[in-house]
C-alpha cells in the first residue's frame, strides 16, 4: 500500500516563560491509504500536537525544527509538503477539512455554541464541496442520517447544547466527513463519552473509515481501543515514538518496556474498556526531560550507566517493526 | 561532585524549603515585590500619604495664608544659576512690581538683582503638627527675615500658595478616601455577609436593594445627598457628611463579592462543622469563612479607592462637595474650571496631577495585588 | 423567548418601583419642605412679611401636609397617569415645561456616546487580543489606565482648550449662537450634530478604556477555544472565522454591560456639562440640586435611572438573542 502521509524527524518546540521546551522530539511515522494508524501514549506525550502540526494548527509560540519533513499525497495524487504551505493560502485551506479532517476529544467544545449544527455543517460543505445553500443543507441531513442520528431534518436546526454527548460526537463526525477528507485524524474521540456510547462511536468510525476508504490516525491512551480499531500502532512516550509496527503484532508481542507497561495496565480482554491503571512511576515534567532513554526514570529493566546516559536509536529486529530500547540493540550499546 | 556545586545545591534546597513553608501572606508579598510598576506606585502613594499626614510641616504656608505681593503669580522654580553666575545652593530670585506695558496692570516680575536662598527646617508660621504638636518649623522655605515668600507652584487669585494648598488638599482627599472605603467595607461586610450566609429569601431581598442602588447613576445620587446638607453646616460637619455619603453607597460591588464567595463555601465541611458546633453566624463568618478570601477583599478595597477619590473631586468641583475654606483636590480644581484658566494660570491644574497619579497608583497597586494573590489569574 | 421577555419585564417594573421610592426619599431629604423654600424664594428681599400661616396655606394647597406615603402616591401617580412631574419653583412653571426638549438633547448625547464607545472599543479590543503582547497591545493597556485615572472634567477642559485652538472659538455647548434659541429645523439638527462629537468623545473616553480591556480579555479566551481550532481545521478563512466564531461571543460582555455604560455616562454628564456648557438634563439636574428645586431634580433623577433600567432590559434581550444558551438557563 502506498503511504498517503509520511512524517519524518518531526520536532516541536514551544517558547514559554520558563524557556524553550521541546515536547516532541524527532518523530517519524506514516499512514497508508485506507488503513488506520493508532497513536497511543500517556497524557502529555505529544500526540495531539504532533497531529496538529500537520495542519499548522499549533499556537503562535510553537516552531518546527528544520529537519522536519511532512509529505501528504492528496486525492489527485499530488505530493504536498505540509510544512511549506503558506499561512492563509488557499492550498492550506483546501487541505484543512477537504483533504485532512480532524475530530477532537470534546464534542461540546468543538462546536460553537451559538450556531446550529446545520449552520456549521453547511459552512464546511459549501467551502469544500462547492454546493449552494439548499443543496448543502440536504447534504448535511444526509450525513447526519449516515452517522445514525435519527430525525436528522429536525436535528440539523438544533444547537449543540440540545444534543446528548454521544449525539454531539456523531454530529461532529458527520461534520468532519461532510467536507470529504481522505485522511481523518481522530484525537481521542471517545474519551469524553459514556462507556456504552464509546463502543458505538468506535464501531461507527471503523465502519465509516472502511466504507469511505479513508486513511485514519486514531489517538488514544488505551491500547485496548487500538486493538479494536487500528491496523498499525505507534507508541509515544515523552515526545518520541518508542515502538511501532502492525497493531496485532505489537500487542501480542510488545518489545519496549513502556509498551509492556501499557499492556499490563489493561486488566483483561473482557475488561478492555475499564479505566486504565497507570504505568507505575511519575511522568517527568516537560521542562526536565531525562537524559539518555526518556523512559529510564520509570523502567524496571533499565541498564545503569547506559540507559540514563545515552539515548537508544530506533532499530528493527523484526521486519515491519521498530523499537527504541537498549535491550534490543546490543551492538549499538557497545559502540556507544 | 565538587564542594562548590554541593554548596549551591544546599542553598537552593534551603530556598525551596523556605518557599514551601512560607505563609500565604509572605508568598503574596514576594510576588508583589516582583511587580515593578506596583512597587513604584506604592512608593509614590506612600510619599503622598506622608505629605498629607505631615502637611503642616511639609507645606511652607497655611492653606489660606495670602501673599498680596504675589497674586496669580507663576511657579518659582528654585535654580542654581542666573545672570549673576552659579551657586552650590538653590535659590530663587526676588520679585519686583512693574506695570504690564499692554494692559497697564501691576504684575510681579523676577528681579535678577536679588537672590533668596532656600533653607530647610526654617522658622515660619506656628502650626500644630497632626493638630497636636506645636511647632514653627517647616520643611523648606526662605529665610524668615526676608520679606518674601516662596511659591514653588505659584499662587491663586487671592495670592494663596498652590503648593501648600495642594499638600493640605492631599490630606483631605486621601483621608476622605480612606474613611469612605472603611465605611463601605463595614457595610459590605455586614450586608454581603448576611446575604451570603443566610441565602434564600433574605439574600433575595438584599439583592433587590443592591440592584436598585447599583442602577442609580452614582454621581447624581451623591449630588442629591450632598445637596441636602444644610448650608449652615461647618466645614468639619460637611467633611464628615461627605465621607459618610461616599461610604454609604460604595458597598454594592464589594458586598456582591463577599456574598458570592460566602455562598460558594457555605456548604463546605468546615463551615457546617462550625455551625453544628453551635457557633454564632457572625463568628462563623469572621473566623471560618472570611479568611479564605481575605486577599480578594483587600484587592477590591484597594481598587475602590479611585472611585471615592474621583467622586469627591467631581462633587467638590461642581460645588456640591466640600466648600471653601476647606481644601481638597476638587475644591482647588474649582478655580480651574475654564479654558481661560488653562491659558493664564495653568499651575492651578497641578492638583489634577495629584488626582491622576493617586488614582493610577491605586489601580496599579490593585492589579499588582490581584496578580500576587492569585498567580493563576491572567494579568489582564 | 416570550416567557423570558415577560420575566425580565416584570423584573424591570419592580426595579423601577423601588427606584422611584429611593428617588422620592432623596427629594424629601433636604431640610424644610417645598412650601418653605417656595415662600423663601418668592418673598425674600421683597419686604413682604411671610408668616407661618402663609406657608401652611401653601402647604395645604399643594397637599404637602399629607403623610409621606400619600405624598409618594400622589407624586408617582401624577407621573404615571398624567405625565405630571409637579411644579418647578425656580422657574414658576411645571417641571415638564422646564425639562422640555432637554430630554431629546440628552438622548442625543447618550446615543452618540454609546455608538462612539462601541464603534471604537470593539474593533480595537479584538485587534489587541489577536496581536497580544505587541507594542499596540501595551500602548492600549497604558491608555486604559489613563482612561480610568483622568477625571472627565479635566479631559473636557483639555479637549475644549485644543478644540478652541484648532477649530476656532464656537465649539462648547450644543448649538452655535445663531441656532441656540431658534426653533427646530434641519439646519439646527445639523448644527447639533456638529457640536455633539466633543461631549461624545469626553463621555466615551473612560467607557472605551474599560470596554477595550473587556473585549480583549474575552476575545483572548475565545480565541483559545477548541471550537475556533476546530473551525480552522475545517478550512474556514481566517477573517471570516474571526468574525463568526470568537467575535460573536466576545461582544457578549459588552452587550451585558450596556446598562453600566449608560449609568457611567449619566454619572459623568452633570460634571462634563458644566465644563462644556451643555444644556441638557445633567446640567439642569445640577442646577436644580444647587437651588434645592427637588421636584425638578427628582424628575430628572427618575428619568435617568429609568433609562438605565430600561437599557438593562434591552441588554438582557439582546444577550438572549446573541447567545441561544441563555434562554434555556434563564
Ligand atoms: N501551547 C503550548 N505551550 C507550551 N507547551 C505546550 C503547549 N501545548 C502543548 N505543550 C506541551 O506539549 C506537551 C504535549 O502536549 P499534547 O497536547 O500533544 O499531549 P497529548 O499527548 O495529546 O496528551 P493528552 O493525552 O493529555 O491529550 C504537553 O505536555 C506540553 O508540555
Ligand atoms: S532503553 Fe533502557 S531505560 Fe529505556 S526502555 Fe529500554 S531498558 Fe528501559
Ligand atoms: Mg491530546
Amino acid at each position: 500500500m502506498p503511504k498517503m502521509l509520511t512524517v519524518e524527524n518531526l520536532s516541536i518546540s514551544f517558547r514559554t516563560s520558563e524557556g524553550v521546551i521541546t515536547p516532541v522530539h524527532d518523530v517519524t511515522f506514516g499512514v497508508e491509504a485506507g488503513r488506520t494508524l493508532g497513536l497511543v501514549g500517556e497524557s502529555g506525550s505529544g500526540k495531539s500536537i504532533s497531529t496538529k502540526a500537520l495542519m499548522q494548527l499549533l499556537p503562535g509560540n510553537a516552531s518546527l525544527s528544520g529537519e522536519t519533513r511532512m509529505t501528504y499525497t492528496d486525492k489527485a495524487g499530488k505530493e504536498i509538503a505540509l510544512g511549506r504551505l503558506k499561512t492563509g493560502s488557499k492550498e492550506l485551506r483546501r487541505i484543512r477539512g477537504g483533504e485532512i479532517g480532524m475530530i477532537f476529544q470534546e464534542p461540546m467544545a468543538s462546536f460553537s455554541p451559538v450556531y446550529t449544527i446545520g449552520n456549521q455543517m453547511m459552512e464546511a460543505i459549501m467551502l469544500h464541496r462547492g454546493l449552494k445553500k439548499r443543496a448543502a443543507r440536504e447534504y448535511a441531513i444526509e450525513m447526519l442520517n449516515k452517522v445514525g442520528i435519527s430525525n436528522a431534518s429536525a436535528r440539523v436546526d438544533q444547537y449543540p447544547h440540545e444534543l446528548s454527548g454521544g449525539m454531539r460526537q456523531r454530529a461532529m463526525i458527520a461534520l468532519t466527513l461532510s467536507a470529504g477528507p481522505a485522511l481523518l485524524i481522530a484525537d481521542e474521540p471517545t474519551t469524553a463519552l459514556d462507556v456504552t456510547i464509546q463502543a458505538q462511536v468506535l464501531d461507527l468510525m471503523r465502519d465509516l473509515q472502511r466504507d469511505l476508504g479513508m486513511g485514519m490516525i486514531f489517538i488514544t491512551h488505551d491500547l485496548g481501543v487500538i486493538a479494536q480499531i487500528a491496523d498499525d500502532v505507534a507508541v509515544m512516550y515523552l515526545g518520541t515514538i518508542v515502538e511501532r509496527g502492525p497493531a496485532r503484532d505489537v500487542i501480542r508481542n510488545p518489545q519496549h518496556p513502556y509498551t509492556q507497561g501499557l499492556l499490563d495496565a489493561i486488566p483483561s480482554v473482557e475488561h478492555l474498556h475499564d479505566r486504565l491503571k497507570p504505568v507505575p512511576g511519575d511522568i517527568p515534567s516537560p521542562t526536565a526531560r531525562p537524559t539518555g532513554c526518556p523512559f529510564h526514570t520509570r523502567c524496571a529493566q533499565a541498564i545503569a550507566g547506559t540507559c540514563d546516559v545515552t539515548a537508544p536509536t530506533e532499530v528493527s529486529t523484526i521486519p515491519g517493526r521498530a523499537v527504541r530500547c537498549w535491550l534490543h540493540s546490543d551492538k549499538d550499546r557497545n559502540a556507544a | 561532585m565538587t564542594d562548590a556545586t554541593h554548596q549551591t545545591d544546599t542553598t537552593a534546597e534551603e530556598a525551596r524549603l523556605k518557599y514551601y513553608s512560607a505563609s500565604q501572606w509572605t508568598l503574596i508579598w514576594w510576588r508583589f515585590r516582583r511587580h515593578r510598576a506596583a512597587m513604584m506606585a506604592a512608593s509614590v502613594l506612600g510619599l503622598m500619604f506622608l505629605a498629607g499626614i505631615f502637611a503642616e510641616f511639609v507645606a511652607p504656608y497655611g492653606p489660606v495664608t495670602r501673599d498680596t505681593n504675589y497674586i496669580e503669580g507663576a511657579p518659582q522654580v528654585p535654580r542654581f544659576c542666573d545672570a549673576g553666575g552659579c551657586s552650590v545652593f538653590p535659590f530663587v530670585n526676588g520679585t519686583k512690581t512693574e506695570r504690564d506695558p499692554v494692559t497697564l496692570r501691576a504684575i510681579s516680575v523676577p528681579d535678577p538683582e536679588v537672590r533668596h536662598y532656600l533653607h530647610v527646617f526654617v522658622k515660619g508660621e506656628p502650626v500644630k503638627l497632626l493638630g497636636l504638636i506645636p511647632t514653627d518649623r517647616h520643611l523648606v522655605g526662605l529665610n524668615p527675615d526676608v520679606d518674601q515668600k516662596i511659591h514653588f507652584w505659584g499662587t491663586d487669585d487671592l495670592g494663596r500658595d498652590v503648593f501648600s494648598r495642594t499638600i493640605y488638599a492631599t490630606r483631605t482627599s486621601l483621608s476622605i478616601g480612606v474613611i469612605g472605603v472603611m465605611i463601605s467595607f463595614v457595610l459590605a461586610l455586614i450586608i454581603g455577609g448576611i446575604a451570603g450566609y443566610f441565602a434564600g429569601v433574605i439574600d433575595n431581598i438584599i439583592q433587590r436593594v443592591t440592584e436598585v442602588i447599583r442602577v442609580v447613576p452614582i454621581i447624581p445620587l451623591y449630588m442629591g445627598l450632598a445637596a441636602a446638607m444644610p448650608k449652615e453646616w461647618s466645614t468639619t460637619q460637611v467633611y464628615f457628611a461627605m465621607t459618610l455619603i461616599l461610604g454609604l453607597f460604595g458597598w454594592p460591588t464589594l458586598a456582591r463579592r463577599i456574598r458570592s464567595q460566602l455562598l460558594s463555601i457555605r456548604n463546605e465541611d468546615y463551615v457546617i462543622a462550625a455551625r453544628l458546633a453551635g457557633a454564632r453566624p457572625g463568628r462563623i463568618i469572621a473566623q471560618h469563612m472570611l479568611p479564605s478570601f481575605t486577599s480578594f477583599i483587600i484587592v477590591d478595597l484597594v481598587i475602590s479607592f479611585p472611585y471615592m477619590i474621583l467622586s469627591e473631586t467631581a462633587l467638590s468641583f461642581v460645588g456640591l462637595g466640600l466648600r471653601p475654606p476647606s481644601v481638597s483636590w476638587g475644591v482647588l480644581l474649582q478655580q480651574a474650571q475654564s479654558v481661560r484658566a488653562i491659558e493664564q494660570t495653568p499651575w492651578l491644574f497641578i492638583p489634577a496631577i495629584f488626582v491622576v497619579v493617586a488614582v493610577l497608583a491605586f489601580t496599579v497597586i490593585g492589579d499588582g495585588l490581584r496578580d500576587a494573590a492569585d498567580p493563576y489569574s491572567e494579568a489582564h | 423567548m416570550l416567557r423570558f421577555t415577560l420575566e425580565r419585564l416584570v423584573g424591570m417594573v419592580i426595579t423601577m418601583l423601588l427606584v422611584s421610592v429611593m428617588v422620592f426619599l432623596i427629594m424629601e431629604l433636604p431640610p424644610g419642605d417645598y412650601a418653605d423654600r417656595y415662600a423663601f424664594r418668592k418673598y425674600s428681599g421683597t419686604g413682604v412679611n411671610v408668616t407661618e400661616a402663609d406657608i401652611e396655606a401653601i402647604r395645604r394647597d399643594l397637599g404637602l401636609d399629607k403623610p409621606m406615603l400619600l405624598r409618594y402616591f400622589d407624586w408617582i401617580g401624577g407621573i404615571v397617569l398624567r405625565g405630571d412631574f409637579g411644579q418647578a419653583f425656580a422657574f414658576e412653571t411645571s417641571v415638564a415645561k422646564v425639562i422640555g426638549d432637554k430630554v431629546w438633547l440628552t438622548a442625543g448625547i447618550l446615543f452618540s456616546t454609546l455608538l462612539l464607545t462601541y464603534i471604537v472599543s470593539i474593533p480595537i479590543g479584538i485587534f489587541a487580543a489577536v496581536r497580544r503582547g505587541s507594542a499596540v497591545d501595551y500602548g492600549l493597556t497604558v491608555f486604559s489606565y489613563l482612561g480610568l485615572a483622568l477625571p472627565n472634567f479635566l479631559l473636557a477642559l483639555v479637549m475644549l482648550y485644543f478644540a478652541n485652538r484648532w477649530f476656532g472659538a464656537d465649539i462648547g455647548g450644543l448649538f452655535s449662537d445663531q441656532y441656540r434659541d431658534a426653533s427646530w429645523s434641519v439646519g439646527k439638527v445639523w448644527d447639533l450634530i456638529k457640536h455633539l462629537w466633543l461631549p461624545a468623545v469626553v463621555l466615551a473616553w473612560s467607557a472605551v478604556a474599560i470596554q477595550i480591556q473587556t473585549v480583549r480579555a474575552t476575545m483572548s479566551d475565545e480565541l483559545n477555544k477548541l471550537s475556533v481550532t476546530a473551525a480552522r481545521a475545517r478550512g474556514v478563512p481566517e477573517l471570516r472565522l474571526l468574525i463568526k466564531y470568537p467575535t460573536r461571543l466576545a461582544i457578549n460582555p459588552v452587550v451585558s454591560t450596556i446598562g453600566f455604560d449608560v449609568n457611567r455616562i449619566f454619572s459623568e454628564l452633570p460634571i462634563v456639562a458644566v465644563v462644556l456648557g451643555l444644556t441638557e438634563l445633567g446640567e439642569l439636574l445640577l442646577r436644580a440640586y444647587l437651588d434645592l428645586d427637588m421636584n425638578v431634580a427628582g424628575a430628572i433623577l427618575l428619568m435617568l435611572t429609568f433609562t438605565i433600567v430600561f437599557m438593562n432590559f434591552v441588554s438582557d434581550l439582546l444577550l438572549a438573542w446573541l447567545d441561544p444558551r441563555i434562554k434555556l438557563g434563564a
